[in-house]
């Protein structure tokens, strides 16, 4: 198929279509707004509902609701209005509703600005709403592997019945890039396959079948039940999803590791580097949750330095400490004011670092 | 003669870049050269992004108010009279995207009417490349929403299909074909062909009907990021 040049929202609209995206549920917010713009015009096309919401509270619970029929659903926003989703999440979380959720950050706290940022991974993974649960969470790095990962995000959320997070910034959906579209696909909703889903209640079937939609358990037996049931799910998510990708790591010394965005001025600063005669290399994680905890490590095992790289105070690399626990110096770079990092700048750090070494 | 070219165009078809290789270029030239961000959509990307450099090329920049990229209402400053009153030999207006983006240039219609004839070009800028722009038909109807949004008459187009960091000949050849048919079929003249100039070399050389092609330019490009060079790496 040919390749068209797409703007990331226009791209991440259409993948999340072709994946069986039949509700979206949003409002609009700079710097994600073309993604609800996108969808009120594609929606009506394709027989599936476009419904701008009063409030990003809304939203959310409307994605409970469609997600609750086994419907696919998608909302997006971006930072301000993710911390107003928060207590929907955690319902679809604790209801352990399928369905995609867009976080496109932008700088913070409060308003912030409306210029990319990195500033709430935290949020995303280290829980955001109450309770003790995990989002599925990608941090794509270009918008093909946004279009990419759209391809299975939907099969994962249902697989493990979790709500999936992209983690993007606003780059990933002001820029353009050329992509490949993949093919539509055919979803419909299999009450079989589904049969937590309420699709329906004859008369005559089981009423010990009857498909309930909940995530309040009163009684403490049952909390903890359905806790260790969505703990024992995280665990396995934890064995089998983790996504990483590395760049030049194998003889380096210095290992850079940045999500997103950044981590493409970082593999920029690499190249540099390495023009230098610097072994420098990149780990990008994929998977910001699970996070690639032993496979930082293991490729970090030759390595004399690590240095983290956000657009933010500093927020994986809490994360990266947790990998490398304390076998090497880890560093870090970013700025917290909706600036991006440049290539030079972290080309200028990792040279401070050699010295050091 | 001051001449006046304003950039309209599908939404990411590629005015920004082009209308600083207009404004550069006139200035290099020693032509006395304004440039005026008009863009009331966009919120990144901007124009206004490359002040210090437009400045040291001595070209005036005419920014929205208050405008540097983080700003989300964006409204049209005064001193975008000044490309009309002042005495320039090259005026470039960017605009933003779409027949939304073209709406910002309603206001000045009677400013543009005033000019001298043969002054001012309004060229639609095309990337058959972009999903909505990427047929005869689609092509059509931009261009007369457009014009029914910034009531100007468009005078010509400019072939600048692109991939961005994937382009290739080929696209400038898929973007000629499509747009030689918009021509014919409206009558408007295709009046540049823009790209790289590897590419755009390799495109003249195919030796297409130089009616469909108008003036060749080799555009440098200025809008690149550091996270450009990336190349994608899914696993």
């Amino acid at each position: 198929m040919a390749l068209t040049l797409m703007k990331g929202s226009e791209a991440i609209a259409e993948a999340a279509i072709r994946n069986g995206a039949r509700f979206f549920f949003g409002y609009p917010i700079t710097p994600q707004t073309e993604i609800p713009e996108y969808m009120s015009a594609r929606m009506p096309e394709i027989g599936g509902c476009y419904l701008q919401a009063e409030s990003e509270v809304s939203a959310i619970n409307m994605v409970y609701g469609a997600a609750s029929t086994g419907a696919r659903v998608i909302t997006s926003s971006s930072s301000p209005g993710v911390s107003l989703k928060q207590e929907g999440i955690s319902y679809c979380a604790g209801a352990r509703l399928p369905c995609v959720i867009l976080n496109v950050m932008r700088g913070g706290p409060g308003l912030g600005s409306i210029q990319a940022s990195q500033g709430d991974y935290f949020q995303a993974v280290k829980g955001g709403g109450n309770g003790d649960y995990h989002l599925l969470t990608y941090a794509p790095a270009s918008i093909q592997e946004a279009i990419n990962i759209f391809s299975f995000a939907f099969d994962k959320a249902e697989k493990y019945r979790i709500p999936v997070l992209f983690l993007a910034d606003g780059i990933m959906c002001q820029m353009m890039e050329p992509v490949e579209m993949p093919e539509m696909i055919d979803f419909k909703i299999d009450p079989e396959a589904k049969p937590w889903a309420t699709t329906g209640f004859k008369p005559g079937d089981d009423p010990a079948k009857r498909a309930i939609i909940n995530s309040l358990f009163i009684n403490t037996e049952e909390l903890t039940e359905h806790n260790n049931l969505l703990q024992a799910t995280y665990r396995e998510i934890e064995a089998n999803e983790v996504m990483y990708e590395t760049y030049l790591t194998e003889d380096a010394d210095i290992v850079i590791t940045a999500f997103g965005t950044v981590a493409r001025i970082a593999k920029s600063a690499v190249n540099e580097l390495r023009a230098q005669g610097i072994k420098a290399g990149l780990f990008r994680p994929i998977t910001v949750w699970p996070f690639p905890y032993k496979e930082l490590a293991e490729v970090t095992k030759n390595a004399k330095a690590v240095l983290d790289v956000e657009a933010n105070e500093g927020q994986m690399l809490q994360d990266v400490k947790l990998a490398i626990n304390g076998v090497l110096p880890v560093d870090y770079f970013g700025h917290c004011g909706s600036l991006m990092p440049t290539t030079a700048e972290i080309v200028a750090k990792v040279l401070e670092m050699k010295e050091g070494i | 003669m001051k001449k006046m070219y304003v950039l309209i165009g599908n939404y990411g078809s590629g005015k920004t870049e082009l209308a600083l290789n207009f404004a550069i270029k006139a200035a290099e030239r020693g032509e006395r050269t304004e440039l005026l961000d008009l863009d009331m959509v966009n919120t990144y990307f901007r124009l206004t992004e490359r002040g210090k450099m437009t400045r040291m090329k001595e070209i005036r920049l005419v920014s929205p108010n208050f405008a540097c990229s983080g700003i989300e209402t964006l409204s049209v400053p005064a001193e975008v009279a000044s490309a009309f009153a002042m005495d320039w030999d090259t005026v470039v207006f960017d605009v933003g995207g779409d027949p939304t983006g073209a709406n910002a240039l309603g206001r000045y219609y009677q400013d543009f009417m005033a000019l001298e004839e043969g002054a001012l070009e309004v060229l639609n800028v095309v990337n058959t490349r972009r999903p909505l722009a990427g047929t005869v038909e689609k092509i059509v109807k931009l261009q007369q929403d457009m014009e029914r949004y910034s009531r100007l008459k468009i005078t010509g187009m400019i072939n600048n299909t692109n991939l961005s960091t994937a382009t290739s000949e080929a696209d400038l050849r898929d973007g000629y074909e499509i747009i030689k048919q918009v021509s014919i079929e409206t009558g408007k003249p295709v009046l540049y062909t823009s790209g790289k100039k590897e590419f755009l070399d390799k495109f003249l050389a195919e030796g297409h009907d130089p009616k469909y092609i108008g003036t060749p330019i080799a555009i440098d490009t200025y809008m690149q990021r550091d996270w450009d060079s990336w190349i994608d790496g899914l696993q």
